[in-house]
């Protein structure tokens, strides 16, 4: 495959993890859509380290760094979402309206 | 051939997971659409040269990670039992905003020209000796930064997700 198909395949993954992040209404849905979201940008890393770039080591550490800073997002995002659960016994995305005005 | 057939096969895996993870309503299949995408982004990672990521993306994200969405699915578990209905209006707005998003970047992608190296760097420079070497001298700062990110995540987190001590309820 070309580099071009590569980011492609990035690009309709992004698109995913877009429509997975703005049409569910659960909370952990919108997460599932924000992983999508960042692994699609590591592919796209990958490709342009593979066909582009001469040092291979760079791309691999910025993929590197993306799935230790998504663990790091994902251990926070679960934890409030426990604490969301806990205090409206939901994680519906429509219902955490008390700071709406 | 065969080599084709094995890409297209996981870019297969990865638009079909990626698929059944935005528009499932049963929020457990749309943690297994995740990880089928995932194993299929690893595939990639291990066509594309990296086999050292590729392993990475399925010990962390795979094991560590959609593990860890399942145990908050089972411990929040209202909503997973009883999907709210679905709302057309948002599906609709959702999927224009990715096809809008996808027009645009495949309309980048054409017209872009890439300054393309003649052939892949040597094996050696894919190691993960290599690997491990730029990370302790050349991205030494960026090393400690994130052993750092991910120590204030896991106090973070359990900070958040405790139950509060019963002095704080007066």
């Amino acid at each position: 495959m070309t580099l071009e198909s590569y980011l492609l395949v990035g690009a309709a993954l992004f698109s995913l993890g877009l429509i997975g992040a703005l049409s569910h209404r659960n909370l952990i849905a919108v997460l599932i859509g924000i992983e999508l979201m960042m692994n699609a940008a590591s592919l796209n890393l990958m490709a342009f380290n593979r066909f582009v770039v001469t040092d291979p080591t760079t791309g691999q550490i910025f993929v590197l760094i993306i799935i230790g800073l998504a663990a790091a997002e994902v251990a926070i995002f679960l934890s409030i979402i426990l604490r969301i659960y806990r205090a409206y016994h939901d994680i519906d995305a429509e219902k955490l309206t008390k700071l709406s005005g | 051939m065969l080599e084709q057939a094995v890409i297209y096969t996981f870019v297969a895996f990865v638009l079909i997971g990626g698929g059944l993870a935005a528009f499932s309503r049963q929020i457990l299949y749309a943690i297994i659409g995740l990880g089928i995408s995932l194993l299929g982004l690893a595939g990639l990672f291990l066509n594309l040269g990296s086999p050292f990521v590729a392993a990475m993306q399925v010990l962390i994200y795979i094991g560590g990670i959609t593990v860890a969405i399942v145990f908050a699915m089972m411990l929040s578990i209202a909503m997973s039992i009883r999907p709210p209905d679905p709302d057309a209006r948002k599906l609709g707005f959702a999927i224009a905003c990715a096809v809008i998003f996808f027009g645009a970047v495949a309309h980048l992608i054409r017209g872009a020209q890439f300054q393309q190296i003649a052939s892949p760097a040597s094996e050696k420079a894919w190691s993960v000796g290599a690997l491990g070497h730029a990370l302790l001298t050349h991205y030494n700062v960026v090393f400690e930064t994130l052993s750092l990110v991910l120590l204030l995540a896991i106090i973070g987190a359990i900070l958040i997700a405790r139950k509060a001590l019963p002095k704080e309820n007066s």
